[in-house]
């Protein structure tokens, strides 16, 4: 790999951090919008449910999203603070369907800690100001003036220093905000202050309250006319206000997230940290708040956010588990649940760790991650590209072509398969036993090769041979009209539709044929100068049975004409450049819009825009989707139509959003496709590959495949085992009896396919699992997993025992072969020139595997290495060993062969933070730290010095935005040894808000090219909220903050096929490319993930 | 919202549960459909090429005054006002006052000039710190003064200017 990389998300963040409901994009409008992290979610509340809007990305991690109404104005503004201290506000404006920014700034001081608790945004709720709480000790005020315009911020120095929760009071002629805080003697209280505008300050509240729950962290402001605030704590609720004080007892639990139900504040919904929902009502006679009640409603994904969206139904998002839409039931269900959930957001957050692997051995990875936590885990299997799932298949060689025919015009299912050979047709059909089997058409030749097979109206059937058109009966099956090629020409290419045909003989002949009951019309004829190669007439107009364009392919002149019919006039040719001939054209219709495709004989799809109408095309463009002749066929999946490139690497192409998608279909070399929706067989395609017919219906259509397992438990490890065909996981299982808390750590051993638990190894009380490894170790066949833990007891600050266990996997069992105490945790393992490294607490220690004299094994302690503060993340090479410590960064270290030693060789002495890292190549390690930036470190061999030599040089830095847990080798797509694509390493990367991204090392030229791109990019690409794209991408903590190098957004880069051609053209003209290659040079870029 | 407000009748004993509290829920008419679908793909990704740029005035930046020198001040201008005993009053408006009061009795060409020469008197720093930063330039510009520098470096420079 090399230091210049392309850095690009391939699934988006899906842990939601805030949901907020109004009337934001118009006044009549509700609007559900959702916040994960980087991008917020815009919903529109309809009768039939939520229909999503838009997705827009932020520059910036989300801290706070509030919706707020300003004076004289008819819809909600959405107020935005990002956690690098910038803030915005956006309108939605209708009419551009647009954006808005109505005001943005940044609100960083020079001076302050900042808060421990997570930042605060609130806006009061009579709109006279914005309060920010970012720093300890200061609150940031924003005054609005009455016109609803901001006003320059200032600061208020607030005493309170531990900051629990913030909110303002509904109700107060001044804005008052009401601060639950902690002493320093760890009691909690509440304070009420008036802010002063005038006098830029604090004074003195209505009320306050001393010592509160121990563990009240939340507080809820109610609106008018009640008022007043709601203090959630873990043992009771509170109600205060200047003149009452109600209080109730609650079983144990932390309130995660609230939702106002009623408008007037009288009940909330509240979620806890296992999942409960509970429903707390505020009863009050009139205005006078006369007590509290809560009730369990039932159990739903631990909520990071509730909103309640109407008529009982009710969002909950989650940072640990999928998302979900609930409805409240008047009448509990059997289990006594008042909760129905009726839809799941699949939410990957947080990936605590992941592993790449091949389950199905087709050369392309997956990731398996272990996602979400406490009763919510799960593990996810992340596929990229369409499955094909196989429900039957027949051994058949060499077949040339094959297509569907129905036994009726108006039958809905297809029921035979007509197979071509070089030199028969062979026609399938299905029997009453639903099986396929061998039959006639009586009408048909089956003695020759078919070009081409249709429906056709009057319950007819078509058959183009060499030599001639046949139609046939569908009903009697016998012949009704034949067309004859006139002697001496031969048909070469044909295709139908069910009312025309359309067919090629040599010498560049083209014939029209119209169908009619029971007879063939040969309409048109036209001699064109060259020989044609492919032809289309696949009606996309209104009328499903007839065309009134034709596409033709040509040799010699390398072109692709579009043709009137029935008149055969010539409407416009376009040159395709090079020597390669079209082989496959194919007129489609994707999302209203027409489009002409056309393949080449190297694996290039062109397409164009096509105006039905007058027959131009425009709009060229060119993507490679493999390296042999590509044959292109419409398909429909659940009602829209996608286009099938068969090839020796099958594509489906579909449309979003307006624009043309590729994915890999999972199937490895593909000749022939064509769909077959048999009755037993519904919405199925029929495949023919590597001497195979294959009969298999077809995944959802999208980019990424997710497939959960839900566990019940928490899986923070996981490790695969080629040899076994199993999964290990360390995983931890909370037990929620009524009376405590306790926790239980397991070795689990799952099936990789299945994954069903066939094997569990509990882990002592106290112990956890923190690594796992499948290795082997030399003299010595078998393959063992290898786990490291450690013993977290509640009195020590970092475990001082922990133990390395060596499993086999015997008869799908754990069997526990070997054992070694360690004196610390065991954060990680690696195999290591056939033996064990071993990162315990500060300490790199390596052992080796000994036989002993009763033929059981032994770890045994080589060597080792100290001088870390913690090694949590080790990756290894050859003999070098790279550390990611908890606060020194990134050390190399060496292993001495003859010496049996470990030696440090060099470090990067900057204090980042590391939450993992991976080698890319012997040079260049990566690493990534705690204030979510990226970075990579080289190895300064050529050094003059001892002390230039021991330095890694910085030589990246990057802010992603993103945790990363887990960096491993591999690649999400299959890999195509003579693309392009094909030759750039990638990494890919797994984070705390689900996100599964792709570090790509590209060839330094295309590096060159892309920024040049990317810095163009961002004068044409405006961040949402005027937020910075440099400064966003910047790398940044507490220290320093410079600008990116060396990394890519591709994020910024792909979004260019996004931007409309007059932008394109803008973008081209400065960089002095053409947009066909742009756009050729970033979709071979998408491919990547 | 209507039907929101509803208090529940929870007296009921038969109604178990959590029941009685889960009646009339606010609806305004949405998820009413018997089937509720929903359709989680096809959210089209916005891109954005106009310019985000807020208007000119509503690129919010934070008053860098210390907090103490600003509430010393406030309070100064407070206590001066404190006679007072107006809550409306806006300080810029009253110190304004104390100072045409002054000026009145001068022979003055202008408001500006009027303002100078008020502020030759004992009480002038406290009445320039009254000032925003925009009169005191202007007043230093009257004087033909630099109009550069912080809000106390302005008011040493007119200070000085006067004496």
């Amino acid at each position: 790999m090399s230091i210049w990389n392309y850095v690009v998300t391939a699934h988006k963040p899906t842990n939601v951090t805030h949901s907020c409901v109004g009337n934001f994009t118009s006044p009549q409008e509700l609007n559900l919008i959702i916040a994960k992290c980087t991008r917020i979610e815009i919903h529109l509340l309809t009768p039939q449910g939520l229909q999503p809007m838009l997705d827009v990305p932020i520059y910036g991690r989300i801290a706070t999203l509030e919706l707020f109404r300003p004076h004289g104005e008819a819809q909600d503004f959405l107020f935005i603070a990002t956690e690098r201290y910038k803030f915005c506000v956006l309108q939605w404006d209708p009419e551009s369907s647009e954006l808005i920014t109505r005001a943005m700034g940044d609100v960083s001081d020079r001076i302050g800690r900042p808060t421990d608790n997570g930042q605060i945004g609130i806006i009061d709720p009579d709109c006279r100001l914005i309060g920010l709480h970012l720093y300890d000790g200061l609150f940031k005020v924003i005054p609005f003036d009455n016109r609803g315009q901001l006003k320059e911020a200032f600061n208020i120095r607030l005493e309170e220093l531990q900051v629990l929760d913030i909110k303002f009071l509904y109700g107060c002629s001044k804005p008052t905000i009401v601060v639950l805080y902690q002493d320093n003697k760890d009691a909690r209280h509440v304070k009420t202050y008036e802010v002063a505008l005038k006098d830029k300050d604090f004074v003195e509240g209505p009320w306050s309250q001393n010592n509160l729950d121990n563990g009240a962290d939340l507080l809820i402001p109610v609106p008018p006319p009640l008022c007043g605030v709601l203090i959630i704590g873990e043992e009771t609720i509170v109600y205060c206000s200047a003149n009452a004080f109600k209080a109730i007892p609650i079983r144990p639990s932390i309130t995660k997230a609230y939702g106002r139900v009623d408008a007037d504040g009288s009940r909330y919904l509240l979620g806890d940290h296992a999942g409960l929902l509970n429903l707390l009502v505020v009863t009050h006679e009139k205005e006078k708040v006369t007590g509290l009640k809560i009730e369990p409603l039932g159990e739903t994904s631990i909520a990071s956010t509730i909103s309640y969206l109407d008529n009982a139904f009710v969002y909950i998002g989650s940072s640990y588990g999928d998302s979900q839409l609930v409805k409240l039931n008047l009448q509990p269900d059997s289990k006594g649940s008042y909760v129905e959930v009726l839809e799941r957001y699949v939410n990957l957050g947080p990936i605590v760790d992941f592993c790449v692997v091949d389950l199905e051995r087709q050369g392309q990875g997956q990731v398996v991650t272990c996602s979400g936590a406490y009763k919510d885990g799960s593990l996810r299997i992340v596929r990229n590209g369409i499955g094909i799932n196989e429900q039957a298949s027949v051994e058949l060689q060499g077949i040339k072509g094959m297509w569907s025919l129905r036994s009726s015009t108006d039958d809905p299912f297809d029921t035979f398969l007509v197979v071509s050979f070089i030199s028969e047709t062979r026609i399938l059909a299905m029997n009453l036993e639903d099986e396929l089997e061998e039959t006639e058409i009586e009408g048909f030749c089956p003695q020759v090769q078919t070009l081409f097979c249709h429906d056709a109206v009057y319950n007819q059937l078509v058959q183009v041979t060499s030599s001639s058109v046949r139609l046939v009966s569908s009903t009697s099956r016998e012949l009704r009209n034949e067309w004859h090629a006139p002697a001496g020409y031969s048909v070469n290419v044909a295709t139908a539709n069910a009312t025309q045909v359309l067919l090629a003989t040599g010498g560049g002949h083209l014939v029209y044929l119209e169908i009619g009951d029971g007879i063939l019309t040969e309409v048109k004829h036209a001699q064109l100068e060259y020989e044609i190669s492919c032809l289309d007439i696949n009606p996309i107009g209104e009328n499903p049975n007839y065309s009134h364009l034709a596409a033709v392919g040509m040799w010699t002149d390398i072109s692709v004409r579009i043709f009137s019919l029935p008149d055969l006039n010539l409407i416009t040719k376009e040159h395709l450049g090079g020597e390669i001939i079209p082989r496959s054209v194919l007129l489609c219709s994707f999302e209203g819009i027409s489009y002409l495709l056309c393949a080449l004989g190297d694996g290039h799809l062109l397409n164009f825009l096509l105006n039905t109408n007058t027959g131009e095309i425009t709009n060229r463009k060119k993507v490679s989707l493999g390296t042999q002749p590509i044959t292109l066929r419409t398909f429909s999946s659940k009602n829209t139509t996608h286009v099938f490139a068969a090839s020796d690497r099958p594509t489906v192409i579909y449309s979003s959003n307006k624009k043309l998608l590729y994915s890999n279909v999972n199937l490895k070399e593909v000749s022939h496709m064509c769909p077959f929706n048999s009755a037993a067989f519904p919405d199925s395609l029929a495949i023919a590959k590597e001497g195979e017919l294959t009969i298999g219906t077809i995944d959802d259509i999208q980019k990424l495949h997710i497939r959960s397992i839900p566990l019940g438990e928490h899986a923070r490890r996981i490790c695969h085992q080629e040899q076994s065909r199993t999964f290990a996981i360390c995983s931890l299982k909370y037990n929620q009896s009524s009376s405590e808390e306790s926790e239980m750590h397991f070795i689990r051993l799952l099936d990789d396919q299945t994954f069903e638990f066939i094997s569990t190894y509990p882990l002592d009380t106290f112990e956890y699992g923190c690594s796992i490894l499948s290795c082997s170790f030399s003299d010595d066949s078998n393959v063992y997993y290898c786990v490291g833990t450690a013993y977290v007891l509640p009195e020590e600050n970092e475990p001082t025992k922990g133990r390395i266990l060596v499993f086999i996997v015997e008869d799908g069992k754990l069997q526990l072969i070997a054992e070694k105490e360690t004196k610390g945790a065991v954060y990680s393992l690696n195999a290591f020139n056939g033996k064990l490294l071993a990162a315990i607490n500060q300490k790199i220690q390596l052992y080796k595997w000994m036989l002993r004299d009763d033929g059981t094994h032994e770890l045994q302690s080589e060597c080792g290495h100290h001088g870390h503060i913690l090694a949590l993340y080790v990756q290894t090479r050859g003999d070098f060993i790279v550390v990611g410590d908890l606060m020194k960064s990134i050390s190399l270290l060496i292993y001495k062969h003859e010496e049996g030693a470990i030696e440090e060789r060099a470090r990067d002495y900057n204090a980042n933070w590391m939450s993992a890292v991976e080698i890319l190549d012997d040079d260049i390690y990566l690493g990534a730290e705690n204030n979510f930036n990226l970075f990579t470190v080289r190895k300064n061999s050529e050094g003059a010095t001892d002390e230039e030599r021991g330095r890694l040089e910085v030589v990246g830095e990057y802010h992603l935005g993103e945790f990363v847990n887990r960096f491993r080798h591999g690649s999400l797509v299959m890999r195509l040894p003579d693309s392009d694509v094909g030759q750039i390493p990638t990494v890919i990367f797994g984070t705390v808000n689900g996100v599964i991204g792709v570090i790509a090392s590209l060839p330094h030229e295309q590096y060159v090219f892309l920024e040049k791109l990317q810095s163009n990019l961002r004068k044409v690409i405006k961040g949402v909220g005027g937020l910075n794209h440099e400064q966003w991408r910047s790398f940044n903590n507490e220290k320093k903050t410079v600008d990116a190098r060396n990394f890519l957004d591709g994020d910024l880069i792909e979004s260019f096929l996004d931007l409309n051609r007059n932008k394109m053209d803008e973008i081209s003209k400065v960089i002095g490319v053409s947009v066909e290659e742009l756009c050729k040079r970033v979709e071979e870029l998408t491919r990547l993930h | 919202m209507e039907g929101s407000s509803s208090e529940p009748s929870g007296t009921n004993p038969s109604a178990s549960g959590a029941s009685k509290f889960l009646a009339n829920l606010p609806s305004r008419g949405l998820f009413s459909a018997n089937v509720i679908t929903s359709n989680p793909g096809g959210m089209r990704v916005y891109i954005c090429d106009r310019d985000t740029s807020p208007p000119e005035d509503q690129h919010i930046k934070t008053n860098q005054q210390n907090i103490l020198i600003r509430s010393l001040t406030l309070r100064k201008q407070k206590g001066d006002s404190s006679s007072k005993d107006r809550v409306e009053g806006s300080r810029k408006r009253a110190s304004e006052k104390v100072l045409d009061s002054r000026a009145s009795t001068k022979r003055t060409n202008n408001q500006i000039n009027s303002r100078q020469e008020a502020s030759t008197s004992q009480a002038s720093n406290r009445e320039f710190q009254g000032l925003t930063v925009e009169r005191l330039r202007a007043l230093l510009r009257g004087k033909g003064l630099s109009s550069k520098g912080r809000k106390d470096e302005l008011i040493a420079r007119l200070k000085g200017a006067n004496s």
